[in-house]
């Protein structure tokens, strides 16, 4: 969905999840007693860590492992990481900013149409999938740039795209 | 944050003191198996209350002393055909204040309270009961002086009769034991009491039974009577100290002059003079404990006193500190890992950007930070700007407590608390159950 159309159709990044690695051990524990907005999670054996700055939640785990959600945009999700990792650091670890990598960039749109999904799908009948009774929307799914698409009824949509395909950007 | 307390029925004051109670007698005995002399442990009680006290974090309870007085006078039946009488008696020459007591002659009950704030003396006339704000009925017979002074002695000319209706005697029994009471104290349990007009001889007696609810100024008076310190400790006991302690040997007639001149002194002053007297006697105290603590010889408990290195109070720091500030760190592992970041930090900030490949790590691990392996190039403090919002509100007000559900939406949060100390702006407040709502 380019916002070359005609009618400039107007997307919105809404949510970009990014993980990166620590490469060493945290302790949940100091985290949460010791860190700064913090909530712990110990049924589930994880951290959540809020920021503000760049609107940021975080979840960590012990292993070292990271994820990130709620940047708006993949730059803002690397600065958000990275303070983040230097909150760790602070906190007395010896954390190491890796393998950071964008999973997932989510974006809404809307058409200023109605779309009926049943004919919709018949017409795109390999490509797009539609369950009523599972979920309202029909799902179109582009392979190769591995986007998933859900079509409302309403004409809304709803973009995501796994992170894969945009790993030539974050190289740059 | 908006927070809703529901308060139990004890003053945070009363609380704490009754907290200092249990410690010290479940101290006492440990005490004495060390060979420590008891008088130690009464000074460490002397300067605990000091201290206390001195914290201010218990305001409201020299504050109640001044408000809470809510007396209810009540007329009793066969005085009601005298009620124009009384009425006329019951214009009450308060030297302070003016207020005349409108009394319902048509009722067989007249019930009028005072104004929250009196100020006192006042005089109530014969033929009244009156009766507390906790309750308890005391019938004058003969006409009364009821004083109430914050920075002076409590005088009562004549304590009352008790009535013949049983007054609630729950806080009776304890009136009862003072330990260094004169007053055939039998006269003030024995709640059937005949009516009879004060023998002298009961007049030299220690008018306990005059209970000022507003008499939590014990504390404050027992500051001032150097008789009265030794009660200190005893005193502390009763929880519900509605009692006024006075140990007068000399003849209450002139007695009550002298204290109604220091009460009138005292209540010409302003409610902030009020509290300045207070700290003033507050400093007594503490010197007059610190010449105590002076006078005694037991040097060795002192030191060892003095090595514990207090950790709440004013000397408290409630915020996180990151550096190496912490002395009393009992966690070896993490002032290993602290010294180790601030090392890292150091040298962080004179290495070369990322890209650079550093040798293996021969130093702390701190150039490991600095491999460029896998776009790893956490310049500690050059790219990642840190925390740029400071950690506002490093406030002092804090919330200690247990908690029986908080919630999260989004970044609305509510908390629901029980059991718990707040203390906020300086002063204490407890709570057995709190909600709160904030939002992140």
């Amino acid at each position: 969905m380019d916002s070359s159309n005609d009618e400039a159709l107007d997307i919105i990044v809404t949510n970009v999840v990014a993980t990166f690695r620590t490469r060493c051990h945290l302790n949940l524990r100091t985290i949460a007693l010791e860190g700064t907005n913090v909530i712990y999670k110990p049924e589930v054996g994880k951290v959540l860590m809020k920021l503000r700055k760049p609107t940021i939640t975080a979840s960590i785990w012990s292993s070292g492992k990271i994820i990130c959600t709620g940047a708006t945009s993949e730059d803002e999700a690397k600065l958000g990481a990275r303070r983040l990792a230097r909150c760790l650091q602070k906190l007395g670890f010896k954390v190491r900013f890796s393998a950071f990598r964008v999973v997932n960039v989510l974006a809404v749109c809307s058409m200023p149409f109605a779309v009926h999904l049943i004919d919709f799908t018949k017409n795109n009948r390999p490509i797009a999938s539609y369950e009523p009774e599972l979920h309202p929307a029909a799902t179109y799914r582009i392979k190769n740039l591995k986007a998933t698409i859900q079509v409302f009824s309403t004409g809304s949509l709803t973009v995501t795209v796994r992170g894969s395909a945009l790993k030539w950007k974050l190289q740059s | 944050m908006t927070t809703v307390l529901s308060k139990n029925d004890m003053s945070e004051a009363k609380l704490y003191l009754s907290i200092i109670d249990d410690v010290i007698e479940s101290m006492r005995e440990l005490f004495l198996d060390e060979g420590l002399e008891d008088r130690v442990l009464d000074d460490l009680r002397h300067l605990w209350e000091s201290k206390m006290m001195q914290s201010k974090a218990m305001e409201d309870f020299r504050k109640n002393n001044v408000n809470s007085s809510n007396f209810v006078l009540q007329l009793p039946a066969n005085y009601s055909q005298t009620d124009q009488e009384l009425a006329a008696s019951a214009l009450i020459p308060a030297s302070q204040n003016i207020h005349s007591f409108p009394v319902k002659n048509s009722e067989t009950l007249a019930t009028f309270s005072l104004p929250a704030g009196l100020a006192y003396p006042v005089q109530i006339p014969a033929g009244v009961t009156l009766q507390t704000a906790s309750g308890q009925l005391y019938k004058v017979n003969v006409p009364v002086v009821v004083t109430q002074a914050p920075a002076g002695q409590q005088p009562v000319s004549h304590p009352p009769q008790k009535a013949p209706a049983p007054p609630q005697s729950a806080a009776v029994p304890p009136n009862a034991i003072r330990p260094q009471e004169d007053v055939p104290a039998t006269s003030a349990a024995q709640l059937p009491q005949p009516k009879t007009n004060l023998p002298p001889s009961q007049e030299s007696s220690l008018p306990q039974h005059q209970q000022v609810p507003a008499a939590d100024t014990s504390q404050l008076q027992r500051v001032h009577s150097p008789q009265c310190e030794v009660t200190l400790g005893e005193n502390e006991p009763s929880p519900e100290p509605e009692l006024v302690n006075f140990s007068m040997t000399a003849s209450p007639c002139s007695q009550l002059l002298d204290f109604q001149l220091s009460t009138e002194e005292a209540l010409t002053q302003t409610a902030q003079l009020k509290t300045r007297d207070i700290d003033d006697i507050l400093k007594e105290v503490i010197e007059e404990e610190r010449e105590k603590a002076g006078r005694l010889d037991l040097d060795y408990s002192y030191s060892e006193l003095s090595d514990i290195v207090q950790l709440d109070g004013p000397a408290d720091n409630s915020d996180i500190e990151e550096e190496d500030g912490d002395p009393l760190e009992e966690n070896d592992f993490l002032g290993i890992i602290n010294a180790e970041a601030i090392k890292v930090l150091q040298e962080g900030d004179g290495s070369s950007d990322g890209n650079s490949l550093s040798s293996s790590s021969d130093i702390e691990g701190a150039d490991e930070l600095n491999n460029a392996e896998e776009e790893d190039p956490l310049n500690s403090g050059d790219d990642v700007i840190e925390q740029d919002i400071p950690d506002l509100f490093d406030t002092d007000n804090v919330i200690v407590c247990q908690y029986d559900k908080i919630h999260r939406s989004k970044n609305r949060w509510k908390f629901h608390l029980k059991d718990g100390v707040m203390c906020y702006a300086g002063r204490d407040y407890v709570f057995s159950k709190a909600v709160g709502e904030a939002e992140w």
